[in-house]
């Protein structure tokens, strides 16, 4: 179980896992191995609204970093995600067909979207931001909606 | 049970969520069910009059079995009919209809696009027939 980084702005309170790394776009990615599974901060789900449909791309799909990896239909926006890693997806959540839902309810469990083995895990992983520095980063996301209105 | 004890009228209470897509379909789905679809059969009731304690909203929940149509999560329509008394026969969440009716992607606030007004059409359908269930004591209930 992860440890979260949690801060309150205005009534939502957002948290961020703190043993994975992420997008600037908020996309999470945990490594295992030589695979890394991925899946949407709990600030870009809240932020983006109850998701309708999930569509990951399928098993076997080649990627480069940042290739989109997921599109994401909510009822405020559409979103394409790009993949935090270059590689192969080797597994796809069988969840964001039937229940898509479980990305807003759980998004650092079992509203993960896919499993990308990696082509080489090191050379993506300093393009990715550490927990804190996401935390920060999505903080003054936050903040800048906030002063929106 | 006889038919004289079957309910002559099911109440139908949308979302009142105003500017919102969704509130917009459950809305129009209401009206294309009590007004085109079976409107003697169904009765219209605001969500907020029935927030505000109003009686007359109150007593048509009274003895009538409610179709929610919820817009989001809060479930704001099923839970004020639950707490006025009301029992609830079929609740709808307009996120899980849309789930269902992919090819009906709504839009639009004030005034819905085609695919919003189709999938309201396609809800209100649905209700038609839960209400005619219902009417007929084929339906189930939940209890305020």
């Amino acid at each position: 179980m992860p440890n979260f980084l949690e801060t309150t702005i205005d009534k939502f309170t957002f948290k961020v896992a703190d043993d994975r790394i992420y997008t600037h776009a908020g996309v999470w990615a945990q490594v295992e191995g030589n695979r890394v599974r991925i899946g949407l901060s709990d600030f870009q789900q809240q932020r983006s609204g109850d998701v309708a449909f999930a569509e990951i791309k399928p098993v076997s799909t080649q990627l480069a970093f940042d290739d989109e990896v997921a599109v994401i239909e909510t009822i405020k926006v559409n979103i394409s995600l790009g993949s935090p890693v270059a590689g192969s997806v080797v597994e796809v959540n069988p969840a964001m067909t039937d229940a898509p839902e479980v990305i807003n309810q759980d998004p650092y469990g079992i509203g993960w979207m896919a499993v990308i083995k990696a082509d080489d895990w090191e050379a993506d992983r300093p393009r990715l931001m550490d927990p804190q520095t996401y935390f920060a980063h999505m903080k003054s996301l936050a903040q800048e909606e906030l002063n929106k209105g | 049970m006889s038919d004289t004890h079957l309910p002559r009228k099911v109440a139908i209470v949308p979302c009142s969520g105003i500017g919102k897509t969704y509130g917009s379909v459950s809305r129009e789905a209401a009206y294309d069910v009590t007004e085109d679809l079976r409107p003697e059969k169904t009765q219209l009731v605001s969500l907020a009059m029935l927030v505000l304690g109003d009686e007359g909203a109150r007593a048509a929940l009274a003895g009538a079995p409610a179709v929610t149509i919820d817009g989001c999560k809060l479930a704001c329509a099923t839970k004020m009919v639950l707490e006025s008394g009301g029992t609830v026969t079929k609740d709808y969440a307009v996120l899980d209809v849309y789930r269902r009716y992919k090819q009906f992607k709504p839009q639009g606030i004030a005034e819905l696009n085609e695919g919003g007004q189709q999938l309201a059409h396609a809800l209100a359908e649905e209700i038609a027939e839960v209400v005619d269930n219902t009417l007929a004591g084929t339906e189930g209930e939940k209890n305020g």
